[in-house]
């Protein structure tokens, strides 16, 4: 790795000497101009006749009738803006020469709201003909006690799969998992992304926005971006801002849950710092008819941030901290297949306590440290950005067994993610970043565990170049990407009877994206991207071995078929017996936006082939001294996603909005020509936002009303009972068809209430979840099998800002 | 200016370089496997051992071996069950974990030492034995001369059975089944509790001759 690295600090170098010669075009004549615009924060509407100072001179503009103002004639490239207006809050910006024009939010002096500055800077997607939604802050503070996938589940075309309440992962058109990458500033979040059971460690509450894509993101963000990619951002840190914070606290009826948290920061001409942090903690949730035994968790995160600006350079370290104890539910577990087979059938889970904030097996404990340093230097070159990232995370997870007191999993990942990129200067209308990236990560297995370890240590290393170019002709823009990686594995693994395993195996890959954007006319536009992406097989697809919960699994590289044709797992196989390709995915997404008047029409349609597509399926029942056990493989096939989301918004009075979505999608095995499994259902939703009139003397009061339909998955593979399995009903062998357990879940009717009102610096909102206490199971959770989804629940919130 | 910006270049260009150093330098390849690990819940090895309360040197021997673990080889029932009729025997086992050959580990010893946690379940022939009467206990009926003969308690007074007692019938059986399943019941087990609380540790059926 050290050639590597010493190649990327060479580039870094070479650059940085490049610039003297260019800053003499950095001259001190007093020619520089700034322009933007001033809106009412709550009302959009420009804001006429504002005054815009430049903070400490005698300098300083009105704004016109239209809210537009040009301050020219500047000396020096940098300045800390005032503006002012009566009736308003003041707002104070830090701007500079690499910042597009800013547009100043202005809050209404009797609102809860901040004023605001926002700039015209590149998107994160980077490629901007790719699908991306957006989640801001103030719409995260409501979601304070969900997880990050169930906090932009409400997205069209989201959802997500999970493992009870705690564990969830966002599923982005059918795809999960190692598919979907998850950006915690800056950098690919490091964890134990393998199975439908690791939900990434992040606390939303310490986001400042959450942006979805919905296209093959790999080319910026690299492999494992097939299915999209979500993107958490931290605090801006903004400069010039003054001191500046919230707490906030909230209760639910459902789990008995509580939470708090905390956020306090500043911006000085030169420097800003953010602090922050939140406890959470749950005890059982509540199915309508029963304790969902052994559902609590418990959250305790921190984070900071300090950035200290120079002209042309930006310094941004960022630390953040979280610990999760997640309960599962207890009777999800089951090492017999006899265990099993009744546990499906039986109409309430099998073990039922009284409510309880107590974490018993099975649980799951997690640590996650992520520290990072980000180096923007600006110049008329361009700019060029170093982003230095490291991370260890800590999983420690316990089984209901005769050992429960060991943990059944216990490993540290390290990752350490690297990459320079330089966003070069418009050149004939050409914009676009050049990227190196150096990504490792080192897994390691602590001992006494008192099992083979499921995942063997390893060590990746991965080596990538990018470029991404854009050119804006007309109404058109046209976009470029492509990346090549190279990754090297380094493994290390025991066999049950102890004995080592070692191979060290690498692959290569390109990936592209071709994008195109137009404006068709003043209120449509079409966004199209063709994208390609590849992902190799992770360690648990590749190396898993034995039971891990319920089933007996084996990875590509576990199992083999003999000359009898009989399945054989007494032998580690390598790249050379060709038992696993990487996946290549090829998604074709297409955007069409309509604005007019009073109505947001949002189609999105999308194809999605990927190659060697790797899933689990039952393949047997065998016979072991516990009695009969379905056994799972590892599986690749050819598969095809289709699917659309639809998204209709009107604004019926100023108070008054509606919205109506739905997501579909299609999906096949096309090797086999056969259903996949755990693919997201139909779903149809709406939501009636409605801003009451003043009363109680509140500032502010909204009642939001949504309501979500999900169809049973008519696409559920046949279902095959583990009775019949046990009993030889049914004879499975490794050609056969796919099946479920059980039958995918009939469709369900949601019903969610939320109140949100402001009273000065105080904020708060009431919200009821599933008001009518529907009983009803989720497709994509797998808890399915053995336990309905919690009942209703009450949230009540308080946020003080300041 | 051009000066300025030059130091400034230097200057922190080399706390740049400094902190990257530092946040890098701690990422260390190594080639190290994991620790070897003791397998405590891997069953490869079970024997039923009858011995004749009469006559000690009189051994009935049945295995049961799952070579590979966790692996797909099936389970392989290697010995039936021969017993005399109208005969006394006391029933104990062998529980080993033998996937590594040269050192297997006695499970037996450990689910001793946690009785409370497990208790042997049975069923067989109708009659094949005259104590306990009947076809056992996996169906859930346990009542009068059909209750299975446990010898060993646990702390609580509840049965365990890693030594019963059984009489067999003084008619012989041939192709009769025997069945013995081991369940394992944390904070589940109770005077009451039955074979289908907790899971299962071990499920074997052997075939049963009397003669």
């Amino acid at each position: 790795m050290e050639k590597y690295l010493l190649f990327g600090l060479f580039l870094f170098l070479a650059c940085l000497c490049v610039h003297p010669t260019q800053a003499t075009q950095f001259s001190d004549s007093c020619t520089y101009k700034i322009q933007g615009s001033i809106v009412d924060a709550k009302t959009k509407q420009p804001i006429p006749f504002a005054a815009v100072m430049i903070k400490n001179k005698q300098q300083g503009v009105v704004a016109d009738k239209h809210g537009k103002f040009l301050l020219d004639k500047l000396c020096g490239r940098e300045h800390t803006l005032v503006c002012s207006s009566v009736g308003y809050k003041p707002a104070t910006h830090h701007h500079d020469a690499h910042h597009k024009e800013p547009v100043i939010y202005m809050a209404p002096s009797a609102s809860e709201l901040k004023s605001v500055v926002v700039e015209g800077e590149a998107i994160v997607g980077d490629m901007q003909s790719i699908a991306l939604d957006k989640i801001d802050g103030a719409e995260l503070a409501t979601k304070a006690t969900r997880s990050l996938a169930s906090a932009i589940g409400d997205i069209q075309g989201i959802t997500f799969i999970s493992t009870g309440s705690n564990v969830q992962l966002p599923v982005i058109h059918g795809l999960y998992g190692n598919r979907i990458l998850i950006i915690n500033n800056g950098v690919k979040h490091g964890f134990q992304n393998w199975g439908s059971d690791h939900a990434p460690e992040i606390d939303i509450t310490s986001a400042d926005n959450i942006s979805v894509l919905k296209g093959a993101a790999g080319v910026r963000y690299g492999p494992e971006a097939l299915g999209g990619a979500v993107v958490v951002e931290g605090h801006p840190l903004n400069l010039s801002e003054k001191l500046h914070g919230n707490i906030a606290s909230g209760y639910q009826t459902n789990g008995k849950g509580y939470h708090t948290n905390a956020h306090l920061g500043a911006g000085y001409e030169k420097f800003s710092y953010h602090l922050g942090g939140n406890y959470l903690r749950m005890g059982d949730r509540h199915a309508p008819d029963y304790s969902l035994t052994n559902t609590g968790m418990a959250e305790r995160s921190a984070n900071a941030g300090f950035r200290y600006h120079l002209p042309q350079w930006d310094f941004k370290v960022y630390y953040s901290y979280v610990d999760q104890d997640l309960g599962l539910l207890r009777s999800s577990v089951a090492e017999s297949g006899n265990l099993f087979a009744r546990s499906l059938t039986a109409d309430e889970p099998l073990i039922i306590r009284d409510f309880s904030y107590d974490i018993n097996e099975p649980r799951q404990n997690t640590t996650h440290h992520l520290a990072n340093l980000a180096i923007d230097w600006h110049s008329d070159l361009g700019k060029l950005a170093l982003l230095l990232s490291r991370q260890i995370n800590q999983r420690q997870e316990y089984d209901v067994r005769r050992n429960a007191d060991l943990p059944i999993i216990d490993l540290d990942l390290r990752t350490t993610d690297t990459r320079l990129e330089w966003s070069h200067p418009s050149f004939g209308g050409l914009e676009g970043t050049l990227g190196l990236q150096y990504f490792s990560q080192n897994n390691d297995n602590n001992p006494g565990t008192g099992t083979t370890p499921f995942i063997p240590n390893y060590n990746t290393s991965r080596f990538s170049v990018f470029v991404i170019e854009s050119i804006q002709k007309g109404s058109n823009l046209f976009e470029l990407g492509l990346r090549l990686d190279h990754e090297y594995n380094s493994v290390r693994g025991r066999e049950t009877s102890q004995a080592i395993f070692r191979n060290d195996y690498s692959f290569t890959n390109v990936t592209a994206s071709l994008g195109f954007v137009r404006d068709l006319s003043a209120h449509w536009q079409l966004r199209t991207n063709l994208g390609s992406a590849w992902r190799t097989p992770n360690m648990a697809e590749l190396y898993s071995f034995g039971q891990h919960g319920f089933k007996t699994q084996f990875g590509l590289w576990r199992y083999y078929t003999n000359e009898n044709g009989e399945l054989r797992t007494d032998r580690v196989l390598t790249e050379e017996d060709d038992a696993a390709e990487p996946e290549r995915g090829y998604k074709w997404i297409n955007e069409l936006t309509h604005q007019k008047d009073d109505h947001t029409f949002t189609l999105t349609a999308y194809a999605h082939l990927i190659d060697n597509y790797i899933f689990d399926r039952p393949v047997a029942v065998i016979g072991t001294i516990r009695g009969p056990m379905p056994v799972f493989i590892i599986d690749q096939a050819d598969a095809l996603f289709a699917g659309a989301d639809l998204t209709y918004s009107r604004t019926f009075t100023k108070n008054l909005k509606g919205t109506l979505g739905a997501s579909y999608l299609w999906s096949q095995n096309i090797r086999k020509n056969e259903t996949l499994i755990n693919q997201p259902p139909v779903n149809i939703n709406t939501e009636l936002s409605w801003k009451t009139p003043s009363f109680l003397g509140l500032d502010a009061s909204k009642l939001t009303l949504q309501t979500s339909y999900s169809f049973r998955q008519f696409q559920a593979p046949r279902t095959v009972t583990p009775g019949e399995l046990i009993s030889g009903a049914v004879e499975i062998t490794p050609d056969a068809e796919i099946f479920d357990f059980k039958d995918a879940p009939e469709g369900y009717f949601l019903g969610h209430f939320r109140w949100e009102w402001g009273l000065g610096s105080l904020g708060g909102q009431v919200e009821i979840r599933n008001i009518l206490n529907t009983p009803y199971r989720d497709y994509l959770n797998q808890m399915r099998y053995f336990a309905d989804e919690p009942g209703r629940n009450f949230l009540f919130t308080i946020n003080y800002k300041f | 200016m051009t000066i300025n910006l030059l130091k400034n270049v230097k200057k922190y260009g080399m706390y740049a370089l400094l902190l990257g150093g530092v946040l890098l330098a701690s990422c260390s390849d190594d080639d190290e496997a994991p620790e070897p690990e003791n397998e405590v819940e891997v069953f490869t090895d079970v024997t039923l051992i009858f011995t004749n309360t009469a006559d000690a040197s009189d051994v009935v021997k049945a295995r049961a071996k799952d070579p590979d673990g966790e692996g797909v080889q099936e389970l392989q029932i290697l010995d039936d069950i021969t017993l005399s009729a109208g005969t006394t025997y006391t029933l104990h086992y062998e529980i080993l974990n033998a996937l590594d050959a040269d050192d297997p580990e006695d499970i037996g010893a450990e689910i001793k030492a946690e009785d409370d946690e497990h208790q042997f379940f049975f069923s067989f022939s109708n009659n094949a034995f005259t104590d306990p009467e009947g076809d056992g206990n996996i169906d859930g009926n346990t009542t009068g001369a059909e209750a299975i003969n446990y010898i060993d308690t646990d702390d609580n007074g509840d049965p365990v059975g890693l030594f019963t007692s059984w009489t067999t019938s003084s008619s012989p059986l041939t192709d009769g089944s025997f069945r013995v399943r081991l369940q394992h019941q944390p904070n589940v087990k109770t005077s009451s509790s039955g074979v289908n609380d907790g899971d299962t540790d071990f499920d074997l059926t052997f075939d049963l001759d009397i003669e």
